[in-house]
């Protein structure tokens, strides 16, 4: 895996052995327009992901992390750079375009859950099937319960999301994210609401995903958890300042 | 399984019970004016038809001297005469209460059995009626004060009277189709007695009402004219006089006028209501997919393309409209027949019975079904288009990027108004689309309000204006002319009467060009310097003092010889007797809502039947102005019994505003069907009013979350939504004030056009915006403090948490 800076980029750390390159950001940047002026929130990242790979994005608060990551899941547009994933330039696809190629190859975790209030905890992971034209009746339903069961929730799949607790929502993001058994993972701050414990019990699905073949980027500003993914890529004002090898140094 | 997609449909449906509610009222109102608009006109008009039909109308019938059986055969002989039928017509007076009498007309049909034109409808007891009784038609039946099984005292010409039972009451739907337009509502009480009780009754045993139905084109008034003149020749080649003949076309039923109006008035209320419902659907779905934007970023995030989460929303919008239309198919059907019952009575229409009306359903369906889905598409393709991004943080860019306006920095330049105000008016301000599109619906809900009560008004003003043809206190006829100088100073003996004046009247009929009758005509003689009339002119000029042979004419006047001028000569036969007459003025009266009217000087006229210094009409003014109906009543008694003890013979003493009343039901159909269409129209704008607001409310659920956490405390914050929705409230009243006035004039116009033949008098009332002004008050309070009260009621974690 090759890491660099815009400026000034670091020395790359080493890679998986022989994984190929899944995503490939080159020069990415990314300002916000306002009345006061524009803001860079990303100041040109480049930067890959092997395939495998459990990557943290750490930084502080405003460093430009979700921001990234949005630019990995296309939600957000680019100013200027590409962003390829397993080859494909995202941001040269139309919107109907990009949303149907996320909700085929990429799961997305968010910090609240983003579930949907009115939809069983089941047809919220049935949710992304339906959307994304992978919807299989009986077989998607099957899918469903085996995905909610593998996250310890298979006794609650008739509940709204209201009635469930926060950690148990962001499982249920977990296997609303695996539901079309996508490649990557990306998860924008997965445990920022919840205690440790169930935090814990979250990075431990994590990393059995990874261990599973999944490659997932996660971003954090929790320092802790940094340790128990493969790399990490610290960000600060919108820039790569180091990888973990050079903050370890 | 279900997909999870229509889940979210039945889900969003049930789940927020009270958005459901606010969004299919929304619509539903619209559906339930349009359901109850449209049943209404198709069923009146088409009721009305075959009501009418049904009776077998008479499309020519002649007032003659008599008509003898031998004459009636040859009638029935005549080319282009399908049935003739002969019958005595003739008028008393009944005794309605306490010294009071009343002008009423009575029919003697030889032969009830076999008689086959103007049928009649029996809606209590028997008919026909057997030597001694009576049956009457039921919608003047109160006039009368009696009731099915009582007796009616009936003064006989010699003065002496006579009591008829009252054995069955009747619907006559040819009722007043022997006069003008109005005919119906001015047409005196009717009954039908037995031809056996003619002499008992003081009556000569003969026929003087000929009946005709024509063979061909009964819907052509010329031909049947043409017909008309044939027997009208025919009879006086026999010796017959004939005192006026009256042409109808089958379909022309009496009121035909007023459902004309009100079929327009219909119309234009129904496209009204549709566009204010468009808006309030639209309001309502902009407020939804406001509602719903994070909704929208998940399903995008998890594959959804732009126009699966937009049919995501249509189909909503489409559950939507079909549980609206649920709702309000069988609630228009019901609704609207009890209106109609309510207009039929008025207008003496017979219903065919109560059943649902196809077009109307299928209207309803359409409208359901198209306008919802228009109404939404603009809202759902713009909610639709955010990116996930935009959706998640709540963020737009293109809302970053917004400069404050004028109207922004104006409002933040304020000063020395209380702070919740303030907060409430910038609030108020912040989203201008919104708030644009909440004042459209509210504004058209208000101005479509406002617009039928000044309809309304609009409607009196005409009366008022016909009032100045009618300033008698009391109108005496006599049956025979008598000298207008002993009359006067008889009179003198009553106290508070101040001026007599004799006038000449007589009935006559407009000659056309080709010889033929183009209408019967009432010619009225007042002296030409009269004070008891002030006469309203469209064109040309009152009578003067040196004028020969001129007259001025009404509106159904002028109607009936197309291209009448100022200045052109007109022939009236008045008596048998053709002379010609210029044309001096049109008057501005009730339309075709009166007969033809000729008004010519006394002089003249009177000169022309031969009673110089007679008459048989005399005009009283009592020495107080302004006097009620019952004043001049009372004093119409007075005069009655001061002629009568004179040994005058007395045909009528009316109060002059009882000639007012009369026409005035006519116009009251129209009033008060338009004060129901005016409460429809509240009903429609108010659930808009409230539908808007609370929505409005409800989308402001975060917001009001976030200033209970910054440390407002409830009372500001149901304040500040208070004053909002006052706000926004009055800000429509006002406008609404504005928007009326073009719908006011189009609604008023559509009206005068079809009763009246002219455009309206343009009446902008205070009523109608001081009630709306009150509606908003109340429903911008209550519509705001429900949706407010809940949010202050719920914990800061749940509102900031509300979707």
């Amino acid at each position: 895996m090759t890491i660099s800076r815009h400026r000034n980029p670091p020395e790359a750390p080493p890679t998986p052995a022989g994984a190929p390159v899944i995503i490939d950001l080159r020069e990415v940047k990314k300002a916000y327009h306002s009345p006061a002026g524009d803001f860079w929130a990303l100041k040109g990242i480049s930067a890959q992901v092997h395939t495998g790979e459990f990557l943290g994005i750490v930084g502080r608060s405003g460093a430009g992390k979700s921001t990234l990551l949005n630019m990995i899941s296309g939600v957000d547009s680019l100013t200027s750079g590409e962003v390829l994933v397993d080859g494909i330039s995202i941001h040269a696809m139309d919107e109907n375009q990009a949303a149907l190629w996320r909700g085929r190859n990429l799961g997305v975790i968010y910090q609240s859950f983003q579930l949907m209030p009115m939809l069983s905890l089941l047809q919220n992971v049935l949710l992304p099937m339906d959307m994304s034209g992978m919807w299989r009746n009986g077989r998607s339903v099957t899918r469903a319960r085996q995905l909610l069961d593998e996250v310890g929730l298979s006794d609650h799949i008739h509940k709204l999301p209201s009635a469930i607790s926060g950690g148990q929502q962001q499982r249920v993001a977990i296997a609303r994210a695996l539901a079309n058994d996508p490649p990557i993972l990306l998860a924008d701050e997965p445990t920022g609401r919840l205690d440790s414990g169930t935090a814990d019990s979250i990075m431990k699905i994590f990393e059995q995903l990874v261990a599973g073949g999944k490659t997932i980027v996660m971003v954090t500003h929790d320092q802790s958890l940094a340790s128990r993914m493969s790399r990490v890529l610290w960000l600060a004002d919108g820039s790569l300042v180091q990888t973990r090898t050079e903050a370890m140094a | 399984m279900i997909r999870p997609r229509w889940q979210k449909v039945f889900a969003d449906l049930i789940g927020n019970k009270t958005r459901s509610l606010l969004v299919i009222l929304s619509i539903a109102v619209g559906l339930f004016a349009i359901g109850i608009l449209e049943t209404n006109h198709e069923i009146i008009t088409a009721d009305m038809l075959t009501g009418y039909h049904n009776t077998n109308p008479a499309n020519i019938t002649m007032q003659t001297s008599g008509i003898s059986d031998d004459l009636l055969d040859t009638v029935r002989g005549m080319d282009g005469v399908d049935q003739a039928e002969h019958l005595r017509s003739f008028s008393l007076r009944a005794h309605t209460g306490t010294s009071q009498w009343l002008q009423m007309d009575l029919m003697a049909i030889p032969d009830y059995d076999d008689f086959e034109i103007n049928t009649v409808s029996l809606m209590e007891g028997r008919f026909p009626p057997k030597r001694g009784e009576v049956v009457l038609e039921q919608s003047k039946m109160d006039d009368l004060n009696v009731a099915l099984g009582d007796t009616l005292e009936v003064e006989l010409p010699s003065g002496r009277s006579r009591e008829l039972l009252v054995v069955g009451v009747v619907q006559v739907q040819t009722l007043g189709a022997v006069s003008g337009g109005g005919g119906f509502f001015v047409a005196n009480p009717l009954g039908y007695v037995n031809p056996d009780d003619l002499g008992w009754l003081e009556q000569p045993n003969t026929n003087n009402r000929l009946v005709i139905t024509v063979l061909g084109d009964n819907e052509d008034e010329i031909y049947i004219q043409t017909v008309a003149q044939e027997i009208r020749d025919d009879l006086k080649a026999d010796g017959v006089t004939v005192n006026s003949a009256v042409i109808r076309k089958r379909s022309s039923h009496p009121t035909a006028v007023y459902v004309d109006a009100i079929s327009q008035v219909l119309f234009a209320l129904g496209a009204l209501v549709v566009l204010l419902s468009s808006f309030l659907i639209t309001n309502t779905l902009n407020a939804l997919l406001t509602q719903q934007t994070q909704q929208i970023g998940i399903l995008k995030l998890v594959g959804g393309r732009r126009w699966q989460v937009a049919l995501i929303y249509l189909v909503l919008i489409l559950v939507y409209g079909l549980v609206a239309l649920a709702i309000s198919i069988p609630l228009s059907a019901r609704a609207a027949y009890v209106l109609l019952e309510y207009l039929a009575g008025q207008i003496n229409v017979e219903l065919q019975g109560y059943r649902v009306v196809p077009a109307a359903v299928y209207l309803q369906i359409a409208i359901a079904v198209i306008v919802p889905q228009l109404a939404g598409l603009v809202p759902v393709l713009q909610g639709t288009r955010i990116r996930v991004q935009q959706a998640f943080s709540g963020i737009r860019e293109e809302d970053s990027l917004q400069q404050h306006g004028w109207l922004e920095q104006k409002l933040a330049r304020l000063r020395g108004l209380p702070r919740p105000l303030l907060i409430s008016l910038r609030n108020t301000f912040r989203r201008k689309g919104r708030l644009v599109l909440t004042l459209i619906t509210l504004t058209l809900g208000g101005a479509i309000f406002i617009a039928t009560i000044n309809t309304r008004s609009s409607v009196d003003a005409y009366l008022t204006q016909l009032s100045h043809y009618f300033l008698a206190d009391v109108n005496l006829s006599l049956e025979d002319p008598e000298r207008i100088a002993r009359v006067t100073k008889e009179l003198s003996a009553v106290p508070g009467i101040s001026l007599v004046e004799g006038w000449a009247g007589a009935t006559g009929e407009i000659i056309t060009a080709s010889g033929a009758v183009a209408d019967s005509a009432q010619v009225i003689g007042p002296p030409v310097d009269t004070q008891l009339m002030t006469p309203t002119l469209l064109e040309g000029r009152w009578l003067l003092p040196e004028d020969a042979r001129a007259i001025v004419v009404n509106e159904r006047f002028r109607d009936s010889l197309p291209g009448l001028q100022i200045g052109d000569s007109v022939t009236l036969r008045i008596n048998g007797k053709e002379t010609d007459w210029v044309v001096v003025g049109f008057l501005k009266m009730a339309g075709r809502s009166l007969d033809s009217m000729a008004y010519t000087s006394y002089d003249q006229l009177a000169h022309l039947t031969g009673s110089v210094r007679q008459a048989r009409l005399f005009r009283i003014a009592a020495d107080q102005p302004n006097r009620t109906l019952e004043e001049q009543s009372e004093l119409a008694r007075q005069v009655e019994l001061a002629m009568r003890d004179a040994g005058y013979t007395v045909t009528e003493a009316r109060a002059g505003l009882m000639v007012l009343d009369k026409t005035d039901d006519g116009l009251n159909v129209m009033t008060s069907f338009l004060l129901i269409l005016s409460g429809l129209a509240a009903v429609v704008g108010s659930i808009g009013l409230a539908g808007t607001l609370s929505i409005n409310v409800l989308e402001r659920m975060r917001e009001i979350g976030v200033m209970r956490a910054v440390g407002a405390s409830n009372r500001d914050v149901i304040r500040m939504v208070l004053v909002e929705g006052l706000i926004i409230g009055l800000l429509s009243w006002l406008l609404s004030l504005v928007v009326a006035v073009p719908i006011s004039k189009l609604l008023s116009d559509l009206i005068s056009m079809a009763i009246f033949s002219t455009t309206s008098i343009f009446v902008y009332t205070l009523n109608g915006p001081l009630l709306w002004l009150g509606v908003v008050i109340v429903l911008s309070v209550i519509s705001s403090l429900a949706p407010a009260i809940s949010a202050a009621r719920l914990t800061i974690r749940e509102v900031l948490a509300y979707e």
